[in-house]
Order: structure tokens, then sequence, then C-alpha cells
């Protein structure tokens, strides 16, 4: 039983001096800097936050960006930091950053743990609902000592929703249908910023409230959602003209909704309105033309 | 002296309500090679595994070398008692040699490797088995007969005075089987090792084993001198079967006669 | 054909394999999305505001996640061999008796409760993964217990219907829970490596070493055990006590290796077959050489992964699979090649 008593001295020995290192070592560790005033070099990992960083014109200062930030044009030459669910840790190192800006959703905050840990200090936003942007807008501007454009930005956006909705009154709301996948359905709900943009415009979901955000439905509840208008973003890169026909044809099949009957079924182009960023008015004022085409002159 | 197992009062039963064994009571003298014998289900296997613990019988109903077997550490049991059972094929290829090694485990240095001594062991079972040809090829590779000779050889590097066997010579043809009971009886007259075989084959029992454990279905045992036990009359009441008896030597030998043999009319009374 | 094992022979190929362990790590630290120089790592770490980033990237970034990777490839490897040895069953991987679906469950739980307190900075999924992985292997062990003491087709039965019983309520949390926590189980699931801080990967490799060498002490007997308990017993080796350590050890260290980086499939299984085709079943040689080659195969696989789809990384289970599966398919015709004569 020798062999065994040893072995429990060499792991004893080994957790203390393990302890000991690393006691010693909290002294030593760079702790993350606190985040300057001005920051000259930042790091986004969202593309709505990379089109809010443009639009308080910050290009300059960007030096990484995910991979599909591609608004403005300017943006896709930006250093890819990887993916906007897995960012890439060693190209943000590489980028020498002293602004990281991330989301909130369990991925990008390990990933900020994680920088924190080696020494990064980052900004967490929460953008998922309207409300939120206009306090992002604010929060990434005093951050960066861009305050007066932010301000700017976030009036100018308010300014031209109400203008909206002056024009698009207080008519009968709309029902809208709006359809993210179509094999298995699923629809955006009630508790997403899909459906704020909808109320925007002067729409109403034709789905009442749900548990998921994005719940997959069956044909049972198209049915009797009694919709006005379907909406589905785009899927590819086809002219919209020819993939609204073919959404007209697979909706035809549900005889019974007006939108249907009316032949009432967009198909419209997807970032504006899937990207909760500073272009919100250009994504509201599109569905808007789709729910009363009439205000539009058309 | 030792290698003497004394059984006292033994039963056993698999389930609480259910009985195989009852209360049996021998003793096996140092140097004597026994055989068991009964027909199938009567309990002989369980009577072995519970000599060598592998079944636990009840306190103090037996024991070896005086000491009562519950007493033993797994360690002592085995410098006492080593069993051979059905030859087997582990899973993973070791081969002859380390296979016989691993009776030596209990004796291993700190860092778990053989010594001298193991060593010398070991290739002295090889010879006593003549396997020595084996030594490095794999388990797996040999023939039946070859496996058994090996198992024999890992239980003779136990070094123990006790040896239990069951059934060793099953699927085994003839040449083997005679060469499995020559090992045996060697072992006997060379080692002084005692020696239980739980054997179907009454005429290699005869021919090699002193002794005979005969066990009926009606729960009565006999045990004394194979010329005692075997006799017409006895196997046909524990076996149900018409044997014609003769002599080769000193020795009788049985030949089982069923109704349709050619010569079942050699069987009058 | 088969040479016996000697202690030399043993200390010559452990270190060997500890040398091409090293080498490996080494060239890997290189390796990258970002080309780091290994003399502007030398440069130390910079200053409090301007950091080096080569030095941030190998030190920090890097190395952190090679350790680990060796760590949980050494820990996944070491008890594959034991749970094939216990099991007698060379198909065993160390989750086979329920400690992936386990660890999931735990894992998924963690996500969902929203808890976001931390354990000595570790996240909440790791420890609940490491307590549903635990938990879980007591519970089959139990169960198995119950269809007698030790009877193997009990135990591994045991283990599949916990597995299936637990996979099945993993899938029906994941399908009413938001989607944001599903993905993030779910990946967490798929086995991935990030970088640890010191103490934990300090700690983490106390505890895998340790555990190898204790299951080093036991190797003779798992030899023996190999022909099954009761000769195992008649041959004078403790089998219960044996089994107890064997499975506490290799379950714990496998535990570990989960609540650290998830579920990395085919280094458990395939490992211990690659090193036994190549030196024989004998587990003196035949454990601490898995844990090695472990290593270096979960090193090379991680670093496959960080570098394949740049600047996307694969999860490491993924490659594990990708290269571990044809890798098998070579290894089962070379066996049955090799065992022909039996035939």
């Amino acid at each position: 039983m020798n062999k065994w008593l040893w072995l429990l001295f060499i792991i004893t020995c080994w957790m203390a001096v393990g302890f000991a290192i690393s006691g010693s070592m909290q002294g030593q560790n760079r702790d993350a800097p606190p985040l300057p005033t001005r920051p000259e070099r930042i790091v986004c990992l969202a593309p709505n936050l990379t089109e809010i960083l443009f639009a308080l014109g910050l290009e300059k200062e960007i030096v990484g960006v995910t991979l599909h930030s591609d608004y403005p044009p300017a943006a896709a030459e930006k250093t890819k930091m990887g993916t906007f669910w897995q960012p890439n840790i060693e190209a943000i190192v590489a980028a020498k950053p002293n602004l990281v800006i991330t989301l909130g959703f369990e991925q990008q905050k390990n990933l900020a743990e994680r920088l924190k840990r080696i020494g990064y200090s980052s900004l967490m936003v929460n953008l998922e609902k309207v409300s939120h942007l206009f306090k992002v807008i604010a929060e990434i501007g005093s951050a960066t000592g861009r305050q007066d454009r932010a301000d700017a930005l976030v009036t100018d956006i308010r300014q031209r929703l109400d203008k909206l909705s002056v024009l698009v009154g207080t008519r009968t709301k709309v029902r809208v249908l709006w359809v993210v996948q179509r094999e298995p359905l699923r629809v955006a709900g009630r508790d997403t910023f899909v459906n704020e943009m909808i109320e925007l415009a002067g729409g109403e979901n034709a789905i009442g409230p749900t548990v998921h955000k994005y719940p997959p439905i069956g044909a049972e509840q198209v049915i009797a959602c009694g919709a006005d208008v379907i909406i589905e973003p785009a899927m590819t890169g086809e002219d919209l003209a020819v993939q609204q026909g073919q959404a007209l044809k697979h909706w035809s099949k549900f005889r019974n909704l007006s939108a249907v009957v009316n032949r009432r079924v967009y198909v419209i182009r997807g970032d504006t309105v899937s990207r909760l960023g500073p272009r919100l008015y250009e994504g509201v004022e599109t569905i808007a033309r789709c729910l009363r085409p009439e205000l539009f002159g058309n | 002296m030792s290698g003497i197992i004394e059984v006292e009062n033994l039963s056993y039963g698999y389930t609480p309500t259910s009985t195989i064994l009852k209360d049996i009571s021998f003793e096996v003298k140092p140097g004597t090679f026994l055989a068991i014998a009964g027909p199938n289900g009567v309990g002989k296997s369980t009577l072995l595994n519970l000599m060598c613990r592998t079944l636990t019988p009840k306190s103090n109903t037996i024991r070896i070398d005086a000491v009562p077997i519950e007493s033993y550490s797994t360690r002592a049991l085995a410098s006492k008692v080593a069993v051979v059972r059905q030859e087997f094929v582990p899973v993973f290829g070791f081969s002859v040699m380390e296979v016989v090694l691993m009776a030596r485990t209990p004796y291993y240095g700190t860092m778990g490797f053989e010594n001298e001594a193991d060593r010398r062991i070991a290739n002295e079972a090889l010879e006593a088995t003549d396997t020595v040809g084996f030594a490095s090829r794999p388990l797996a590779s040999l023939s039946g007969g070859e496996r058994q000779r090996v198992l024999i050889a890992r239980a003779l590097a136990q070094d123990s005075p006790v040896l239990l066997l069951d059934e060793p010579t099953n699927f085994l043809d003839l040449r083997h089987q005679v060469g499995i009971y020559d090992l045996l009886k060697a072992a006997q007259l060379e080692k002084g090792k005692t020696i239980v075989v739980i054997t179907h084959d009454i005429n290699l029992a005869n021919q090699y084993c002193d002794e005979v454990l005969l066990l009926s279905t009606d729960r009565k045992f006999h045990i004394g001198k194979t010329q005692d036990v075997f006799s017409p009359e006895q196997i046909k009441k524990v076996f149900g079967v018409e044997v014609f008896a003769g002599e080769v030597g000193r020795e009788k030998f049985f030949i089982p006669l069923g109704k349709l043999a050619k010569d079942s009319r050699q069987i009058s009374k | 054909m088969t040479q016996l094992l000697t202690p030399k022979k043993l200390i010559v190929r452990t270190g060997l394999a500890l040398a091409v362990l090293v080498v490996v790590m080494f060239a890997c630290s290189l390796i990258g999305t970002e080309d780091v120089s290994l003399k502007a790592v030398f440069g130390g770490a910079g200053s409090q505001t301007v950091a080096n980033p080569d030095y941030e990237i190998f030190v920090k970034v890097r190395l952190p996640r090679i350790i680990l990777a060796a760590l949980v490839g050494a820990a996944l490897a070491s008890s594959g061999v034991v749970f094939q040895a216990l099991l007698r069953n060379p198909l065993a991987d160390p989750y086979i008796l329920g400690i992936s679906s386990g660890a999931g469950l735990g894992a998924i739980i963690a996500v969902i409760s929203g808890l976001n307190w931390t354990l000595w900075g570790r996240s909440p999924i790791a420890v609940f993964a490491f307590v549903g992985a635990l938990g879980t292997v007591w519970l089959v062990w139990f169960i198995g217990r119950l269809t007698g003491k030790f009877h193997l087709a009990g135990l591994l039965l045991a283990g599949v219907v916990v597995n299936a019983f637990f996979s099945a309520i993993i899938m029906f949390l994941t399908s009413i829970v938001k989607a944001q926590q599903v993905y993030a189980t779910i990946f967490w699931l798929m086995g991935n490596m990030t970088e640890e801080d010191f103490l934990t990967l300090w700690v983490g490799a106390g505890c895998v070493a340790g555990g190898i060498l204790a299951l080093f002490y036991i190797s003779p007997q798992l030899n023996a055990l190999s022909f099954g308990a009761d000769d195992a017993r008649s041959m004078g080796i403790n089998t219960a006590r044996v089994r107890t350590i064997a499975f506490a050890i290799a379950a714990g260290i496998t535990a570990i290796a989960v609540s650290l980086s998830g579920l990395i499939g085919f280094v458990g299984l395939i490992v211990p077959h690659a090193v036994r085709l190549v030196f024989g079943p004998d587990h003196r040689q035949l454990l601490p050489l898995s844990g090695i080659v472990g290593a270096i195969f979960l090193v090379v696989a991680d670093t496959l992964a960080r570098i394949i789809i740049a600047p996307a990384q694969l999860p490491v289970g993924v490659v594990t699979a990708i290269v571990g599966g044809p890798f098998f398919l070579i290894l089962l015709v070379k066996y049955s090649r090799k065992v022909s004569w039996l035939k």
C-alpha cells in the first residue's frame, strides 16, 4: 500500500504548489483596463453594431468586424474576427483593440468573460427591442466620445418614425403573417423586434402571443390567423419579383386567407428588417409600403 | 501437511427456498486425486464453486488445511486453491506466457512487474503442461486442447497444494483427454497436489483417480476408493444406465449399453 | 510474436511518447489563424497599456487551450481503456454508462436555470455537467447492481436505458426552451476547447495524471480481469476492490474532462484500440501509452478544428468524429485480418 500513500502525497503536493502559484499570480496579472474615453481601436462583433459604429462616424477606428458585416460596403473591407456565433479570439487579440463591443447572448457573453480573463475589457449591449436600439446608440456614443452624433442619430430616427405614424394614422391595423422559414413553417411571434416594426408600420401580428419568439406553427394556425398580408424576408439573391411570384404560388393553397385572395404576398430584402440597427426607419417604411401601398403612391 | 479439504454438513441453495446440496460431508486427504461424478444438475459444479469460494458456503462448513474457507483473504486462498474452469478466450489477445504469468499477479513487485521467481514458476508450469512451444503465441491461436493445457499451466503457476478442475476434458479429442489426465496424475505424484476433478468419464476416473465422490439426485452421496464406489449396480442406480463391466489388468472398465446398442443383450440379470 | 513487457521497455516507450507529445504541443501552439513569431513571444508580456499581441495569443490563448486538449485527450483515452477492460468489451467507450447524457442534462439544466453565478470563475455549466456526469454514473452503477452483483449485462443495459431516458429529457427540454439557450447547450455539447485559467488547468492536470497513475497501479489486476471475475478471484485478485477503484477513477476523470470541454467522442474508443493493435493488450503499457496518444490525438484534432474553416471554428467533436470514423473502419479491417486464422 506504500505506493498509494506516495501517490496521495504527490497529488497533495501538486495541488498545494498549484494554489501557491495561483495566489502569487493574482498580483501580477494584468487587470482588464478601464474603458478609454476615446478608443482608437474598436472591434465589434455583430453586423448591426458595425452599422451603428459607422453611423456614428467611427469608420477609421474600427479594426475588426464579424463575417457578415456587409453594410455599409466599407465594412466588408475590415479584418474579419470570425462569425457572429463563433468569434475568433485569436484574431481579436491580434487586432490589439482597446474596446470590444459585444451583444448580450450566451456565446458572446462567454467570449466577453474570456477576454476579461486575459485582460481585455469589453462593452456588452443588449439589442433585442426597438427601445434597446436608442439606448444602445446612446451607450456606444458615450463610450466612444461621440455623444453628440449619437443624440442626433437617435433624434433623426425618432422624427422619421413619428412622421410615418402620422401618415399611417389610426386606421384599422393590417393583419400581418411574417414568415421566416417555410419548411418547417416558422413565423415571427409577438415578442420580437420584427413585431415592433410591424406595429410601427400600422400593422398587427396575425399570430397571437406564443412561448417562442419564432414559433413553428401548423397549417391550422395559418388558416385561422386571418392574415391580410403575408411578408417573407428574401431567402435568396434572386430577383425579388421572381421570388414574389414563387411565394404567391406557395401560399395559394390557403385559399381562405384574404392575403392570398387579394394577392398581397410580399418578399422583401432581408437586411433592414432582420437587423435591428440604424436603418430601422428604412425597414419600417418598407413594411409600411407593403401594408398600405396606397399611402405611398405606388 | 497441506492440501487437506474438509467438508462438513455442507448444504447450499441458489434461492432461499431451493436446496441443491444437502448435508454433504467428506474429507480429502493431501495428495489425493478425487473425481466428482454424478448426473447433470446434481450440484457438482456448485460443490466445486463452494470449494473455491466462488459461491459462499455457510461458516465452518468447508475447511482448507484446517482453516475455515471464509477466513482466508482472497490472496491467501489463491495460494491454497487453484481452479481450472472451461477453457475460455478473453477478448483481448494475451499470449500464453502472459496468461500463465497472470497467476503470479498477487506476488508482483511494487511497480506491478513479475520477478525471477515468478518467471521460474511460470516456466515450470509451461514445461509440466508441455506448452513451452506456445509461450509467445496468442492464446486465441491455439486449439481447444492446447488452450485447456495453458489454463492448467496457469493454475499450476499459482503453486497451490489444491487443484480443482471443472470438466477439463469436455470437447477434447481422445489424445488430449488422456494427455490432460496424465498431466494431472503427474502433478499429483510428483508435486503431491490434491486434485479434484469433475468428470463425466467413468473409465478415465477409474484409471487415474484414487477416490470418487458420487452424487446422486436423491441427495445421497458416496465417497470412497474408485474400485469400491463404481459398480454396475451403483452406476445403474445413480445414472440410470446399464453398463457392462469387464476387467483390464487390475482395474475394471465399464461400457454403457443402451437399449439399442449392438451388445445390449450382454447385460443379462 | 508477442514479447513480454519489461520495466525497461515500458519506461523507454513512455518516455519516447512523452517526448513526442511535447513536440506536438509545441508545434501546434505555433499554428493558428494568426501568425505568431516565437521571437516576439519571448519579448515578454509588454507594458500595461500596450500588450504584445504575439505573447498574448501564444501564452494566453493558445497554450492554455493546447494544454486543456492534452489533458482531456489523456483522460478520455485512459478511461476508455479501463471501461473496455471492466466491461470486457472492445466497443466500450467512456460514455457508455451514462456519463454523456448525464453531463448533457446537467448542462442544459444549468443553461435553463439562467444562473449567473460562478464557482471560482467556473461557469455553472461546467459544475452542473460534472455533477450530472458523476450522478448518472452512480445511478447506472446502482441500477446495475440491482440485477446482481457486478453482472455485466445488467450494467450495460442500465447504461443504455439511462442514456436513452436522459437523452429524451434533453430533447424535450431543448424543444420548449428559448432558441439562444438551446444553441448554447448544443454548442457546448459538441465539444469545444477554450482557454482556462491557470488553476483550473493545474488542478485538472493533477487529477488526470494522478488518476492515470492510480490506474497503472492496478493494471496487472485489470489484465487478469479479462478472464472474468470468477477466474480473477481464483487467481487471488480482490475483484470487487479493483473494479470499484477502476470504475470510480475512470468515471471521475471522464467527468472532469466532460465538464471542461463538453462531449468529445471517438477518443475514448479509438485510441485504446490503436495502441492495443500496435503494442498489445497488457494494461501496464496500454494505459499510460493510451493516455499519451490520446493527448496527442486531441491536440492535433483541436488544431485542425481551429484552422480548417477559419475564421470560424469547428467543434472539436466534429473533427474527432471525421478523423476517427474512417480510422476506426481501417482498424476494424486490419484487426479482422490479424486474427484471420481464427476463421
